[in-house]
This record gives structure tokens, C-alpha cells and sequence, in this order.
């Protein structure tokens, strides 16, 4: 009888003072206690507590979302080894990224995972982007969260963009400057921009530096941020986006849009 | 048919659509993702040439000490003052194994020898490439933008040049290189600032056109701005690539803008007009005078046959009109304060032979097709123009038009010019070596409107000019400044008073070099005082003969006064002495005869002189050293004395061996050589 005996141990663990301090939901296998264990988790407190079976299809979202938030993982644990062995500096940059490159032990794999990582959250985030819009997923009560997905595009954007100077090739220096360059031309405050942008009027030490910490600090914190708010609002907003009430095959959008209007 | 595909679909949208089965699939993939990380990185290149590097040496005799110095993984140079990383050893394994030499397979065969230890400078500061790789190809050929590929062999020298200013023995390449980039006057229009902040300085002067007309014709000027390879083979002048219509309007303004000079009209009638009584005695006194030593003629079988400090003279009296000649060699400072060439003290019927010797040396094939009309004043006005676009005044004088600066790019860093800022000639090999010598070779394939000419040079000449160049690099500044080894700073020693405008008009600093300033041709003269007798000196002076038995005299006969011979004599007697020791603190005469037996005994014995120096021509057959016959009439005994004890000292570069004698090993043998004073009147054997 292996699985009782598991499930007896769990059991076991499961009355113990510090599970029950940490896990607050309580015991048993009701509907309100698996609701609760949800709630009162920080981390999936973000999720609706329940959802249809349907939408855990691949056919239902495709799992857009989710994928863009996996590649968003990867990039993450990956970023912060890279960060291990990587120096902004001038001297130094480059030459790590050869010592990644060339010495440490799968270090070439890393950066291509983190370099392909950022190609693929790209990737997904626009057509996660495409598929919400081609279903009409983004209108009311949806608006909002509509918009914080944009920023969030936004911030992945930014976030390749930035992470494109840091080897400090020569690929990455004229990059840079053209980018800059284009930013400066927005009217009346175009060069204040790209001041601020590169701490100077050259692609130097300054710029990378300011790339580094936009790239591995600020950009990363506010996407964890409105990654967070982008989850909580997709509970909110009446969990994933169905359909009408449920689809018939030969329903419309006309069709939907009424079913929404009586809700 | 249809049935199956269902099946496929239906198998295929229960994996997908269940989250388990998916859930079990893409771990599966991720995990077979994760073992390709390890996997690579123990099949990598580096670990490939490891292996087979232990494969190798198992059968060598020298294969236990050889696996005692590997040293498996990662092997690098690392030198954090230099900015060196490099790894290059991961693969060559064996470049520190001196008995690994005789290996054809690479990457095993071990450095050749050379004076630095290979862990002094690393690999890439000579070799070039990118240190950091551990694959051939990132290693010898980067793809990244901007980064230096490994440097072909041949140019392997310029990198010698980073550091080291000077001609070094081991170097022939680069120092013929610097050598053509100053000749050929490379350095008048580029500006070529060297770390320790002096710049190249031309060795080859042009000659000034401001008395152009009173030298040569039109129609030579013409021919020569079309071609100057055509007049002469030795030509360092480079060939503007001119239209006719061009080469006739500067040759119209060169003309024009010439201003006669008086002492150039002085001629001899008699020159030209009646022949020589002896045909063959203007060739003698051409030979005699060692025109030879400085200047090149073709001989019948079209070899040239001369020196290259003057110019070429096969087809000189094409180019000279007879009468500026005549002046000419009489006073050639007169005409260009600049020159090398000595003043002979030729008597009027010697200038008459050798003019006359001169002006038969024509070609009469290189002005034969030059018709020029008449210049107009457009032509004049253009032609000025044209000399201003090309920048001649930056090597010649030109009366109206100032030297140019910075005519072309400064050249200071070009051995790091980065890739990306060169612009590469379809199906040219991309790299710096093939660019810089594609230039020389051809500089207007590059864009019709560059100004930058082409020069006669051989593929030789133009490789040593490209190493040359390439050893300008950021490194060179950059380089902790105990690495550099700089040259000597230019001396610009003028001897004084009224020896100095004798030597002066003598350009004896054209062959010799005293203080550091002059020629190399001939024997340095700095300590010349402290070394020869006076009474020798004199002589010689007036009578020169050659002192080694294997070169030919190059010295001339200047017939020179008595009165400038004694001036002379005394001033580099009294200059020109070593502060080493005292000229007269040993007789010249009154050894004992045991002494000189003792000498002899040495020299002939226990250092066997004999074998590169004759004292008894009759006996010995030394010849790699000077004859020292009359050496006691020629030299001081204290000189002798010092010179046995440390030949280098007193003359660097010399190749007699130091052989450490005692003080008694060397009195006994200068004492034998001040005994031999040669024959009565034997002092200039000829």
C-alpha cells in the first residue's frame, strides 16, 4: 500500500505546528479549503481560485501568456549568472563576455540561452498581444489590463534593447548610438533624453553603466511589478476570457458582444 | 490512409492537450537541452587538441618529460600591465618545448627561438589575433567587427617595431621599411609621430626648383612628371599619374616660376666642343674621383652599377644643360644648400672631361616625342594649381607655393587603423597587411580623386614598407615606457670654425658619422684623433687608399691645399678625441725588442691574429681585418692599447672578439704592432 503510506505521511506533515503556521488554509479536501489555499498564498492569491477545465486546453489561450511569463523565468535565472561573470566597465566588459564566450564551463550555453530566451519572450509577448486583440479580449471590463500588457511589451522591448549593449562589441556600440540618436529626435526634449539615457553626450562608460543597472534593476523590478498587476487583474477582470457565456460553434462577435452587455 | 493520419492527430492532440503527458514531454526535452551544455563543452576543440597532443607525444623519446610538463584544461598568459590574456597555449601545447622544434604538425611545434621568453609579452602583442579565443577560428580569424585577425608571417617583424625605435639585427624587413618610408619621402607628406614624441624625418632631399630652368628644358620636365621610372629605374620620385595636358601646364609653371641664377651660366665653351684627347680619360677621372660610391650608372648588360646616395646618372645629360653642369660641379651648394655632394677641387680641364663624359650619357628616346607649344598663362595659372593639389612642395621648393601641412593622413597609428574604417577594393583579402600594401601598390584603384601617387617599388620593397607601417600601432603608445627601446635622438652636429665650412663643403658627413650625425658608409670619426697618428692623417688626407684588402677605396681625392689638409688635420686631432684615455700617455717608438718578441709571439700564437689581419703580406693571409703592415705609423699606441683591451668600447658593432687580455698580453702586442711601420714610404699603398 505505497500511496496511503505517502498519503499518510503527508498527512502526518500536514498536522505538524510548522506546516500549519506557514500553510493557514487548514486540513481537508473541501471546495472553501482549496479556495483558501489559494487566497492565502502570496504567489497565487494573483490567480482566480477557480476556472473553467476548458480554458487549461492548449486550444484556449494557446498558453501565450504563460509561456512569455516561463521565458520571463529563464531569463531571470539565467541573467543572474551571467551577473556572476560580467562587469560593466569599459576595460572589462567585453573581455568577460569572451572569458563567458570561451573559459567558463558551459558559459557559452548560458548566454545563448539567455540571448534565444530573449528572442522567444519577444516573440511570445507579441503574439500573446495578437491573440488577445484578435479576440477581442481586451474590451471592458478587460481595458485596463489591456493596458498594462502594452507596458509590459514595452518593458521587454527596453529590456532586449538595453541588454544589447552590455557585451560592448561593436555591434553593441553603434546600436546604441543610433538608438540614442533616434531618441533625440523628440521635439524640445529629444537631447535632454538621450542625455539622460547615455550620463553624456557619447556612447561611453557612463551609458554602459546606466544600461547594466536599467537592464538588471530597474527594468526587471517594474516588470515583476506589473507582471503582478497584469495576473491579479486577469482574476479581477472575471478570470481568462471566454467566449459569450460559452461558445456554440456558429457564434458571432456580434453575438458575443451581447452576451457580455447582459452580464 | 486517412484512418492513420486521424490516428497520428488524435495521438498527437492527446499529448498536447493533456497537461501531464505535455507536462512529461518538455521536461524530457529540457533535459536533453541541459546534457548539451556539458556535452559541448567536453567535445570542444581545445580538449580535441589536448587529447591528440598526448596521442603524439606517447611515441617520442622525450615523451616522459614532455607529459610532465602538460598541464591539462585552460593554459594562459596573463599579464595584467600589458593587458595580455592569452590562451593560445590551451591548443599549443607544446610552443614551450625547445625539443618539440623539429614538429611539422601544428599546433604542437614548439616557438622558434627568440630573445623574449614567451611569457614576457604573451602571444597576441607580436602575433596579433584575439588572445581571449579557444577555437582556431576566433582565435586566428575573429568574425566580431573591428577585431584584428592573426598577422601573416611575413609581417611578423613590424611587431619588433612597437617597441624597438632602432634597426635591429634580427629585423631586415622592418628596417628597410622605415628606411624606404623615409627615402622615398613618404614622410614629407604623412606626419609620422613616434612614441617618444619625435617624428620620421625624410633622409632624401629633393632637390629645390627654384633655378629649375637653368638646369633642364621644358620637354625634360615633362617627360620625367609622366614617368619618372622611364629617365630612371632608381627614380624616388613617384608617378603623379598626370594627363599630357596636365604634365605640360606644370612643366609651364615650373618654368615660368624659375628664377635665373647667375653663377649657373657660367660655362666653358671648350667644354662640349672639342673632344678629349683621350676618349677613356673622362670615364678614368669618374672612377677615380669614386663618382661611383654615391651615384649608380647602367652598365651594358642593364645592371646598375653605383651608390644610391646621389641620384642615377645613366641618362643624366638628357636632363642637365651643359653649362649648369659645369657649375654644378664646381659648387653644389651653391645651387641646393642641401646637398650631399662634396665639392671637388676639380682644376678647369678636369670639370671640362667629366662634363663633357657626362652629357654622352643621353637618351635620346625619353624627350624625343615631347612637342610642347608655347605655355599661355591659363597654362602657367593651372599649372600652379596642379602643383598646389598634388602637394610637390611638400618634398621640392617651389618659389610661390608653400609647403603644404599635413598633406596626407598622419600615419602615427595606421598599424591599428580598425577594419571597419577601411574601405576594401572588391575580392581584396580583408585585412590591414593586404590593405595598406593594395595601397602602396596601387593608391588610385582606391578612388580616382585620391592624391596619394604611385611609387616605383618592388613587391619586396613595397612587403618591408607595409611591415614598417604596421608596426605604428596604439600598442607601441600605450606600452609601459621602460618596454620602449628608443632611437637614438637626431644629432644635428655641425663640425665649427673654419675646419667645419671646409667639411662642410667636403659634405664629409655624407659617408662619415661623427657625434652621432652623418652617413654610414663610411668609418665613424667621433674618436678619429685619439685613434690615428698626424702625421698619417695628413697623408692620407691628400692621398687616400683603402686599409682592408676586401673594399674597394670609396674615399676621393679631393685635392685638397696643404693649407686645408693641415687645417683639417689639426681640427680632428684635437675635436675628435675619445674622454677614455690620454692619445700620448704611450710612445709611439722605443719598445724593447723582448717586448715586441713577446707580442709577436702572442699574436701569431696564443690569439693567432694572422687569421683575419696580415702583418707580413708575404705570410699571412688574414684578410677580414684591416692590413696592419704599417699599423705603427698609422695608429697611436694608446688607441692600439685600449682597442685590444675592449674593441667594442672604442668602435660598437666592430666584430673583433674581445679576448679579455691582461695588461701585459696587451702592451707586449701593441708594442709589436707600433713596430711595424712598413716599408720606407710604404704609408699610402695604393
Amino acid at each position: 500500500m505505497m500511496p496511503s503510506t505517502i498519503e499518510t505521511y503527508f498527512n502526518k506533515i500536514e498536522r505538524t505546528r510548522v506546516w500549519r503556521s506557514i500553510f493557514r488554509s487548514g486540513t481537508g479536501n473541501s471546495t472553501l479549503r482549496n479556495a483558501l489555499a489559494i487566497q492565502q498564498n502570496v504567489f497565487l492569491h494573483l490567480f482566480p481560485t477557480k476556472i473553467r477545465k476548458r480554458m487549461l486546453d492548449l486550444g484556449a489561450t494557446w498558453y501565450l501568456g504563460t509561456l512569455t511569463l516561463g521565458t520571463f523565468i529563464v531569463l531571470v535565472v539565467t541573467g543572474i549568472l551571467l551577473m556572476l561573470y560580467y562587469h560593466p566597465s569599459v576595460p572589462q566588459a567585453y573581455t568577460d563576455v569572451k572569458d563567458l564566450r570561451f573559459v567558463v564551463s558551459s558559459g557559452l550555453f548560458l548566454r545563448n540561452l539567455h540571448r534565444w530566451s530573449a528572442h522567444t519572450m519577444v516573440f511570445l509577448a507579441f503574439a500573446h498581444l495578437f491573440r488577445v486583440f484578435y479576440r477581442g479580449a481586451y474590451r471592458a471590463p478587460r481595458e485596463f489590463n489591456w493596458v498594462v500588457g502594452v507596458l509590459l511589451l514595452l518593458i521587454t522591448l527596453l529590456l532586449s534593447y538595453t541588454g544589447y549593449l552590455l557585451p560592448w562589441d561593436q555591434l553593441a556600440f553603434w546600436a546604441i548610438t543610433v538608438g540614442t540618436n533616434i531618441s533625440s529626435a523628440i521635439p524640445f526634449i529629444g537631447a535632454k533624453i538621450r542625455f539622460l539615457l547615455l550620463g553624456g553626450n557619447l556612447v561611453n562608460a557612463n551609458a554602459l553603466l546606466r544600461f547594466y543597472v536599467l537592464h538588471c534593476a530597474i527594468l526587471p523590478i517594474s516588470a515583476v511589478l506589473f507582471l503582478a498587476v497584469h495576473m491579479w487583474r486577469v482574476r479581477k477582470d472575471g478570470g481568462l476570457y471566454v467566449r459569450a457565456s460559452e461558445p456554440s460553434a456558429g457564434s458571432t462577435h456580434q453575438h458575443a458582444s451581447e452576451e457580455l452587455k447582459k452580464q | 490512409m486517412q484512418t492513420k493520419k486521424t490516428g497520428f492527430l488524435s495521438s498527437l492532440k492527446a499529448i498536447v492537450c493533456d497537461p501531464f503527458t505535455m507536462f512529461g514531454v518538455v521536461s524530457a526535452i529540457l533535459l536533453l537541452l541541459l546534457t548539451v551544455a556539458p556535452a559541448k563543452d567536453y567535445l570542444s576543440e581545445w580538449r580535441g587538441y589536448q587529447r591528440q597532443y598526448l596521442t603524439f607525444i606517447q611515441n617520442r623519446g622525450d615523451a616522459v618529460t614532455l607529459r610532465r610538463h602538460f598541464q591539462g584544461g585552460i593554459n594562459q598568459i596573463w599579464i595584467p600591465q600589458l593587458d595580455v590574456v592569452d590562451r593560445c597555449q590551451t591548443c599549443h601545447v607544446g610552443v614551450g618545448e625547445a625539443s618539440l622544434a623539429d614538429v611539422k604538425q601544428q599546433p604542437f611545434r614548439a616557438h622558434p627561438p627568440i630573445p623574449h621568453k614567451l611569457t614576457e609579452f604573451g602571444c597576441v602583442i607580436c602575433h596579433r589575433g584575439q588572445g581571449a579565443a579557444t577555437t582556431v577560428n576566433q582565435a586566428h580569424h575573429s568574425d566580431m567587427t573591428g577585431e584584428e585577425p592573426i598577422l601573416p608571417a611575413r609581417y611578423i617583424e613590424s611587431s619588433c617595431g612597437q617597441c624597438h625605435h632602432e634597426p635591429l639585427e634580427g629585423t631586415p624587413k622592418l628596417n628597410q621599411g622605415r628606411t624606404l618610408l623615409s627615402r622615398y619621402g613618404c614622410v614629407n607628406c604623412h606626419t609620422i609621430t613616434l612614441p617618444d614624441g619625435s617624428t620620421m624625418q625624410a633622409t632624401d632631399f629633393p632637390p629645390p626648383l627654384t633655378h629649375i630652368a637653368d638646369k633642364t628644358t621644358r620637354e625634360w620636365i615633362y617627360a620625367w612628371l609622366k614617368d619618372p621610372a622611364a629617365y630612371s629605374s632608381t627614380a624616388t620620385m613617384p608617378n603623379f599619374m598626370l594627363s599630357d595636358s596636365d604634365a605640360s601646364d606644370i612643366s609651364a609653371f615650373l618654368m615660368a616660376d624659375s628664377t635665373p641664377d647667375p653663377a649657373d651660366r657660367i660655362s666653358s665653351p671648350a667644354a662640349s666642343k672639342t673632344p678629349p684627347a683621350d676618349p677613356t680619360a673622362g670615364a678614368s677621372l669618374y672612377g677615380e674621383s669614386f663618382c661611383a660610391s654615391c651615384h649608380a650608372t647602367q652598365n651594358e648588360a642593364g645592371n646598375l652599377v653605383g651608390g644610391t646616395l646621389g641620384p642615377e646618372l645613366t641618362n643624366v645629360g638628357t636632363k642637365v644643360k651643359p653649362a649648369w653642369l659645369l657649375a654644378w660641379m664646381r659648387d653644389p651648394k651653391h645651387y641646393d644648400p642641401a646637398t650631399r655632394m662634396p665639392q671637388y677641387r676639380w682644376t678647369d680641364a678636369q670639370l671640362n672631361l667629366l662634363a663633357a663624359f657626362l652629357e654622352n650619357k643621353t637618351d635620346p628616346d625619353f624627350v624625343a616625342n615631347v612637342h610642347l607649344q608655347p605655355a599661355t598663362k591659363q597654362q602657367i595659372a593651372h599649372g600652379k594649381e596642379l602643383v598646389m593639389e598634388n602637394g610637390c612642395a611638400s618634398c621640392h621648393e617651389i618659389p610661390g607655393v608653400p609647403k603644404p601641412e599635413n598633406f596626407g593622413p598622419n600615419l602615427s597609428r595606421v598599424g591599428s587603423k580598425p577594419l571597419v574604417q577601411l574601405i576594401f577594393l572588391p575580392g581584396m583579402e580583408h585585412s590591414l597587411p593586404a590593405y595598406l600594401s593594395g595601397k602602396i601598390r596601387q593608391p588610385r584603384a582606391f578612388g580616382a580623386s585620391l592624391r596619394m601617387p604611385k611609387f616605383n617599388l618592388s613587391s619586396a620593397q613595397v612587403e618591408a614598407a607595409t611591415t614598417a607601417l604596421l608596426s605604428l600601432t596604439d600598442r607601441s603608445f600605450s606600452l609601459p615606457a621602460n618596454l620602449q627601446v628608443p632611437s637614438t635622438p637626431q644629432s644635428h652636429y655641425e663640425p665649427a670654425g673654419q675646419a667645419g665650412q671646409l667639411m662642410s663643403s667636403l659634405n664629409c658627413l655624407s659617408c662619415h658619422s661623427i657625434n652621432g650625425h652623418g652617413g654610414t658608409m663610411a668609418p665613424d670619426l667621433s674618436w678619429e684623433g685619439s685613434s690615428v697618428q698626424r702625421t698619417w692623417l695628413e697623408s692620407f688626407l691628400k692621398n687616400p687608399n683603402t686599409l682592408r684588402p676586401t673594399l674597394i677605396r670609396r674615399m676621393p681625392k679631393f685635392n685638397l691645399t696643404d693649407a686645408e689638409s693641415t687645417v683639417l688635420t689639426d681640427y680632428i686631432m684635437t675635436a675628435y678625441q675619445t674622454p677614455s684615455f690620454v692619445r700620448d700617455e704611450m710612445p709611439l717608438t722605443g719598445y724593447s725588442p723582448a717586448l715586441i718578441e713577446k707580442g709577436r709571439e702572442l699574436f701569431y700564437s696564443r690569439y693567432a691574429c694572422q687569421s683575419c689581419h696580415m702583418v707580413n703580406p708575404n705570410v699571412d693571409k688574414g684578410y677580414i681585418g684591416p692590413t696592419l703592415t704599417d699599423v705603427g705609423a698609422r695608429l697611436n699606441a694608446a688607441w692600439i692599447f685600449h682597442y685590444l683591451k675592449d674593441p667594442q668600447a672604442l668602435r660598437p658593432g666592430t666584430i673583433e672578439p674581445n679576448q679579455h687580455l691582461s695588461d701585459d698580453d696587451a702592451n707586449a702586442l701593441t708594442a709589436f704592432l707600433m713596430a711595424q711601420k712598413g716599408g720606407a714610404g710604404q704609408g699610402a699603398k695604393q
